[in-house]
């Protein structure tokens, strides 16, 4: 790109540590790269952001030795590279967070900081210096937690500082995080950006990817945007406004971004009177005591509170897919039997789960068989699947909810995010149900998705669908509600409705709340 | 510059990988039978035909069931102990009537199911646990109510089974035909199937979207136990005699090497029935290149090994990328 | 496992019950088809084991070298002196009595304990090699002081040296073990295995007229009885009977099942097969078996000849259908507890090789006649 040069943000302009020159990049039938120029300087933070699909994430692939360019050249310090596999990038200096955490669960603390380049004595491992060194480390990123445990006990957020001093650890050049905020409580984002800033006075590179607009201008100093496989933009991060990126990731007129604002949440329209959910004084060992929720038609709730607040938990046991011990749940009127999911789903309550991949998608089966998943009892004859009112229905939906796919026959693992997000909530929308409970429903997909789908929770609000909505976004929760339930350690503590729906009120609600400390380890 | 060069190969791998994967069993049987054609007396006649269809039907039947248990993320390990409890049955059962042993012998599988089944859906036992418990426990069973002898077994309908025709084609050739038209219109056109399916890929998932997850697996164990039976009793028609110390030993294995080597992955999510059919087929083909050609059965076993390795291989090695 | 941490292990109990209730109700009525009085195995008893009675009369074992009678004594092999009548024998079977050789043999053994009144105690490994490890060594533990051996193959050697280790004579039976007899282990008793072979290969030899092809199914491989049965048959019949090619030779383990596959496999090859050496006499069942769905007559157009002399075997001699059959004789009891009187006392040997009999279409009639058969 001819404004690639003028990406220096210091006094001095040093040379790139990383190069990707006229890189092109294909897979079966896609092209994901094409001619791609990136430069990443040390001592920068360089904000990589795109829709999803845009090519961020092949782009760091082949930066990363996941794959191999067809075209182009890599140049580390200036010279071409090519990394047989991930190992030879990480031998250069190339350190990688992904999105998903890659740790291993079960192994301790310890061992998945140091995994594969354990302290050793005697050429044995020594662990008593590796814990040792481990608390040190882990004490820097915020994280204070017995290293001796496994991995799996610490929270999610923790999870992904383990990953991330990991991967700093590794005498790391450039580190790359894709996402590194996705799980992350505030308090942990800004021990992050400490983190970040320290990395960049050291002289480390940082090629950071978020759909987190804030973060971005916070602790960016230059930007490449991508749009269909190609850079569309290069600069300095001070160089662009909010709307001006939003418009060169969407590829449309700023006008048209303007008019849109931040989230597509917020027309106002009818509620009605007669609750559509009732949900009394559940109870679920120590994660859910006596919490109560009512949704009526058109209303959209929102759950408030910090990670381990309960609010998972809370939307889980509406739909029996949390153990119980006590409470009552109405659906429309009618008694559901607790702890069943099929009962609750009879009855018109779905969920939309946090962990879209583990709880969500069925990966290997189709889109069209994922959309009908659930319905698929309705729709068939004697236990036989019929195919032409299956055809219809994820014909409706793939286009009222613009769902891209290749076909409906496209495997819904190969899907981006918010695609697969889209063929989850068209699973549950052609069930025709009367309450919506979505959790973290925008988490991890892109702008131009993130709008459609808040844009459909609005729609269907309109339509008289009750709606349960979680996000730890609070610009999202606040727009995107009507009501807000406030939860702390597994109680409802707060309610704010009306005008008092706010960000301020919120914090508020969150601080004065009684119940000791606020629990944070997710 | 090497960048050029290395590109191309490194597309047609993939591509190449890709299409292993899906034809790669049936390309392999073509192969293998082309070089019989040309290298072994009297291959492509009817009664070669017919000697590998009399080995093939018995482990295709009882893959079938091991698909569809492994489409679950399951396995099932009893089934070899299924087909000695199923053989112990007939000749206990056959004074009233062939059709009541083969019944008997039916219901001792399900029964067996229901077992494991139980245990796999409601205790949340693991699968190779509960299923090796049954494998363990059956035989014994089975060598008990057969009281330590192999018994002969001369009934015309059962060994019928094993070796008539019916309309010039061996009985076994319909059943096996029957079974798989049956197991792939379970898998593929019924609710039933694509539950199976989808509980395989992401059991959590599927929980959430309200999928009858408990009665789902136990179905998939009750089908595996009764297949594994007729599978039994085909066996029992072929030899004309029962005996559970010996019948169905291994059968366990050589169904999941058919599965496995059809393409259906022990991770679940998916079923192949034709690449089932396949698996055994091939397998069967290698068995008889080999013992006619008079080779050791050890350099059988590892020849066997070397498939299956090769199975794995390209299975894995198109998900991993 | 999220479904299973959600429901208590009371789930297990009903499953047992239907367990236990499966086989109540497998046996509870029953009805064989000899039973019916239909049909059957062609004559009666024809696939039990013969009784124990029936052994006493011409089938008991002969001794054709050796001897029950030599230097091997208790004294010699360093174990305490004991009286026979007032010890426990441990008897450790190695595989399942659904084959008639180890029925009679379990069987033999047995009841010639209890003529003697001798207290045995028993166990079958059916085949596993470990499991009859554990068996020998739960005897040991059981208060066993002498142990009578019939070992599936030298795998069987951790537990003879624990019972070495403590002083515990052990005598091997039909297969022997690995060591030095009168230290490690008594003495053995059993067939002349590469015999056996060469007088079935001069059986073939006859039947073919000395000329033909023939195909082999061997026992297991890795065990010294199916070894040395291939073995004789080789040698003999490389050396008398230079026109006759062994076309085909491939194990069938021993087994019914895979004798008639192996069979069949074979038959499709080789369709020019005359004669057909089988190792033992449930292979020779099942070769049978393939040869007829192939079209082949046995007797006729392939000559069989085979080892162990079973009843269904040996009826297939009287009929013609097996050419012949050398007995490997199992009735191992009398023997056994004369072998151990004399180390006890005056001393015994160290090889006791017995007389098998040799079925032939002339004698077989008879033999079967007199109860001779097993």
């Amino acid at each position: 790109m001819a404004d690639a040069g003028r990406a220096g943000v210091g006094v001095t302009n040093p040379s790139p540590v990383l190069e990707l020159a006229h890189v092109s990049k294909s897979f079966v039938g896609v092209r994901a790269l094409q001619d791609v120029d990136f430069r990443l300087r040390p001592g920068q933070v360089h904000a990589l952001v795109g829709e999803n699909g845009a090519g961020k994430s092949t782009l760091i692939k082949v930066a990363t030795g996941v794959y191999h360019p067809d075209a182009g050249e890599i140049r580390l310090d200036g010279s071409p590279v090519h990394f047989a596999s991930p190992l030879a990038a990480q031998e250069a200096g190339i350190s990688t967070i992904y999105q998903e955490i890659n740790l291993v669960p079960l192994m301790s603390v310890a061992r998945n900081l140091y995994l594969n380049r354990e302290p050793r004595r005697f050429g044995l491992i020594d662990a008593a210096r590796m814990r040792r060194d481990a608390r040190r480390v882990l004490r820097e990123y915020g994280v204070n937690v017995n290293v001796a445990r496994p991995l799996r006990e610490l929270g999610l957020g923790a999870q992904q500082m383990v990953a991330i001093a990991r991967a700093v650890q590794i005498d790391a050049r450039v580190v790359i995080m894709d996402e590194p905020t996705s799980s992350l409580e505030h308090r942990e984002v800004e021990t992050l950006f400490g983190v970040i800033e320290r990395l960049r006075h050291q002289g480390i590179a940082i090629l950071y990817v978020s759909h987190r607009l804030d973060e971005l201008f916070r602790i960016c100093d230059a930007v490449t945007v991508m749009r269909d496989g190609r850079v569309v933009h290069t600069g300095a991060m001070r160089d662009l406004d909010r709307l001006h990126l939003v418009s060169l990731m969407l590829g449309r007129d700023i006008a048209e971004v303007r008019r849109h604002g931040t989230t597509d949440f917020g027309s106002a329209h009818h509620i009605g009177d007669r609750p559509v959910l009732r949900a009394e004084n559940l109870s679920s060992r120590r994660v859910l005591q006596d919490v109560s929720l009512e949704v009526r038609p058109g209303e959209v709730v929102g759950l408030g509170g910090l990670l381990g607040a309960g609010r998972s938990e809370t939307a889980k046991a509406v739909v029996g897919a949390l153990h119980t011990e006590a409470g009552r749940i109405e659906v429309d009127g009618a008694q559901v039997r607790r702890n069943s999911t099929a009962a609750a789903i009879r009855a018109g309550a779905v969920l939309l789960p946090e962990d879209r991949k583990s709880e969500g998608i069925v990966p290997n089966l189709s889109v069209r068989e994922n959309i009908v998943l659930a319905a698929l009892p309705r729709i068939s004859r004697a236990g036989l699947v019929t195919r032409a009112k299956q055809d219809e229905i994820v014909d409706y939906f793939m286009k009222r909810l613009r769902i891209k796919a290749s076909s409906p026959e496209q495997k819904v693992g190969e899907l981006s995010g918010g695609n697969q997000q889209k063929v989850l909530l068209a699973r549950w929308l052609c069930l025709n149900p009367k309450v919506l409970l979505l959790d973290e429903p925008t988490r991890g997909i892109d702008v131009g998705a993130k709008a459609e789908v808040q844009g459909v929770i609005d729609e269907l609000a309109k339509d008289g669908l009750g709606v349960v909505l979680i996000s730890s976004e609070l610009e999202e929760l606040i727009e995107g509600s009507n009501r807000v339930v406030v939860l702390k350690d597994g109680r409802k503590v707060g309610e704010l409705t009306g005008d008092q729906v706010s960000e301020d009120a919120l914090m508020q609600s969150l601080a004065q709340a009684p119940g000791g400390t606020p629990r944070t380890d997710g | 510059m090497a960048e050029a060069a290395l590109r191309r190969p490194a597309l047609d791998r993939d591509r190449l990988l890709s299409l292993l994967q899906n034809y790669g069993v049936y390309a392999a049987i073509v192969l293998l039978v082309v070089v019989n054609a040309a290298i072994t007396q009297n291959f492509l006649t009817l009664a070669n035909l017919r000697v590998q269809l009399y080995q093939a039907v018995p482990i295709l039947v009882v893959a079938l069931g091991m698909a569809l248990v492994i489409g679950t993320e399951g396995i099932d390990l009893s089934v070899g102990a299924v087909i000695s409890l199923a053989s112990a049955m007939i000749p206990l059962y056959l004074g009233y009537g062939p059709w009541a042993a083969m019944g008997t012998a039916m219901v001792a599988g399900a029964v067996s199911g229901v077992i494991s089944g139980s245990l796999v859906a409601f205790a949340g036992v693991q699968p190779i646990i509960a299923t090796l418990a049954l494998m363990i426990g059956l035989r014994g069973l089975a060598v008990i109510l057969n009281g330590a002898s192999a018994k002969e077994v001369s009934d015309p309908l059962i060994d019928g089974l094993g070796t008539g025709d019916w309309l010039g084609i061996p009985q076994m050739a319909w059943v096996a035909v029957v079974l798989v038209g049956l197991v792939a219109f379970l898998v593929n056109r019924t609710t039933f199937g694509r539950q199976l399916v989808a509980i395989g890929d992401n059991r959590a998932a599927s929980a959430l979207s309200g999928l009858p997850v408990r009665r789902v697996l136990m179905t998939v164990y009750v089908l595996s136990g009764v297949l594994a039976a007729i599978a039994g009793i085909l066996l029992v028609g072929y030899g004309s005699y029962a005996d559970p110390s010996n019948l169905g030993l291994n059968y366990e294995l050589n169904a999941i090497t058919a599965v496995v080597v059809g393409g259906t992955p022990l991770s679940g999510g998916k079923v192949r029935v034709l690449g089932t059919v396949a698996g055994a087929v091939l397998m069967q083909l290698i068995t008889a290149t080999l013992i006619q050609h008079d080779v050791k059965a050890s350099i059988e076993q590892m020849v066997e090994a070397a498939i299956i390795v090769a199975a794995v291989y390209t299975a894995r090695g198109r998900s991993g990328r | 496992m999220a479904a299973g941490s959600r429901f208590p292990r009371g789930h297990l109990r009903p499953v047992l019950a239907v367990l236990a209730g499966t086989a109540l109700l497998a046996t509870g009525c029953a009805k064989s088809a000899g039973q019916s009085g239909g049909g059957g195995g062609g004559g009666g008893g024809a696939s039990s084991p013969s009784s124990d009675s029936a052994a006493a009369t011409g089938g008991q074992q002969q001794v054709a070298s050796g001897g029950t009678t030599g230097s091997c004594t208790y004294k010699k092999y360093g174990a305490p002196k004991l009286d026979l009548k007032k010890t426990v024998v441990g008897f450790s079977q190695s595989e399942s009595t659904s084959n008639p050789f180890r029925a009679t043999e379990t069987n033999s053994i047995t009841s010639q304990a209890k003529n003697l009144g001798i207290k045995l105690i028993q166990r079958n490994a059916n085949a596993n090699i470990s499991q009859q490890n554990t068996d020998i060594e739960d005897m040991i533990a059981q208060g066993a002081k002498v142990l009578i051996v019939a070992p599936e193959n030298a795998g069987v050697a951790p537990a003879l040296r624990q019972a070495r280790a403590k002083h515990i004579p052990v005598l091997a039976i039909d297969r022997t073990v690995n060591g030095t007899a009168c230290k490690d282990f008594i003495g053995f008793i059993g067939s002349n295995f590469l015999g056996q072979a060469k007088i079935a290969a001069d059986d073939l030899g006859q039947a073919l007229k000395g000329k033909g092809n023939v195909a082999v199914l061997q026992g297991t491989s890795g065990n010294n009885v199916a070894a040395d049965r291939t073995n004789g048959f080789n040698q003999e019949l490389k050396q008398k009977y230079p026109n006759i090619k062994i076309v085909a030779s491939q194990t069938a383990n021993f087994d019914q099942a895979t004798g008639q596959k192996v069979m069949a496999q074979m038959l499709q090859s080789h369709s020019n097969i005359t004669g057909v050496y089988a190792e033992n006499d449930t292979m020779a069942l099942g070769a049978i078996q393939a040869m007829r769905s192939a079209g082949k007559t046995p007797g006729k157009d392939i000559k069989i000849v085979s080892i162990d002399g079973i009843q269904d075997a040996v009826k297939d001699v009287a009929s013609g259908v097996i050419y012949s059959d050398i007995e490997t004789n199992p009735r191992f009891g009398p023997l056994a507890f004369q072998t151990l009187q004399n180390f006890y006392s005056t001393g015994t040997g160290s090889k006791v090789i017995i007389k098998d009999h040799h079925f032939t279409q002339s004698n077989a009639a008879q033999a079967l006649k007199n109860g001779d058969v097993y």
